[in-house]
């Protein structure tokens, strides 16, 4: 089990809903590429999720590891795998 | 080309150990209609169609459902989490145990092992398309 | 590819063929965190499982 905070869990859950948002957006604009109202919302939501995956991975680990700041120890390794619980509460019981 | 992030796409937080349950739950793992086969299946299918739109979909598509695997390999580990002996037994996952103990490997609920027979990739991209709508149900 | 309204050319349709409507953005779910839970961002995709059939 790790030991997540809440705000921990709670930054890594907003990422995950703005990310599945960009994951249906990019599904729809594979059939339907001209679709300019879902570019834009594509546009906005992949702004943001950059944004929060940066503020993430500076204040806890990588969430990729192309994400590793500037830190002595390699944290994309040392941080608890996603298996072993994921955002503390809620989620599949 | 992939790239790995480290967070599963929807959380799993399971409380108690429930061998049963991962022993059907696993079914969605490697059994006929699970990710596995979903995955391979888009990821196979999507060099057969002259639609840059389906190629680009399936190949979507099939990276999303490798993070479904993900996930409902993560349930089945959660649930058997520390279990004793006595619980396995009596829980009927002696035989998968026998074999894997708990380590997470592809089968079906009643033991088959994966099997690349459960999907289709015929080269065509209508037929393919109709064997996805027969494996996938709803658009998933 | 083509946005084929699937109401108008329906009669017209060769039979013992199976066919998609096509799915046009209408909106999105305001509440994200909503859709996450459901499944889908997208209102006329959201179809609950009861067990037997979808609710559509």
């Amino acid at each position: 089990m790790n030991n997540f905070s809440s705000e921990q869990s709670r930054m890594l859950k907003d990422i995950s809903i703005i990310d599945f948002t960009l994951v249906e957006l990019n599904e729809y604009l594979d059939t339907h590429p001209h679709d300019r109202q879902a570019m834009e919302y594509f546009n906005h939501y992949a702004r943001i999720k950059n944004q929060m995956a940066r503020d993430f991975s500076a204040r806890y680990f990588p969430l990729t590891a192309d994400m590793s700041t500037d830190t002595k120890d390699w944290n994309w390794v040392l941080s608890p795998m996603p298996w072993e619980s994921s955002f503390g509460e809620g989620g599949c019981k | 080309m992939w790239s790995y992030e480290k967070r599963l796409q929807f959380p799993v937080n399971i409380k108690e150990p429930n061998a049963k349950l991962a022993q059907v739950i696993m079914s969605q793992y490697g059994g006929p209609d699970g990710e596995m086969g979903a995955s391979m299946r888009y990821l196979s299918q999507r060099y057969a169609t002259p639609y840059r739109e389906v190629s680009g979909l399936l190949t979507d598509i099939g990276t999303e459902e490798l993070a479904h695997l993900e996930m409902v390999a993560a349930i089945v580990h959660q649930l058997t989490r520390n279990l004793s002996m006595e619980e396995i037994e009596k829980s009927g996952f002696a035989p998968y145990y026998t074999d894997h103990t708990i380590g997470i490997w592809p089968q079906a609920a009643g033991g088959v092992p994966f099997n690349a027979c459960e999907f289709q990739s015929k080269g065509d991209v209508i037929t393919d398309l109709f064997e996805d709508m027969a494996a996938d149900g709803t658009p998933l | 590819m083509q946005d084929y309204n699937f109401d108008e050319r329906f009669e017209h349709y060769p039979i013992a063929m199976a066919y998609v409507p096509w799915q046009h953005l209408s909106q999105i779910y305001e509440n994200l965190e909503e859709a996450f839970e459901i499944g889908t961002i997208f209102p006329e995709l959201d179809k609950p499982f009861t067990g037997r059939r979808v609710i559509s």
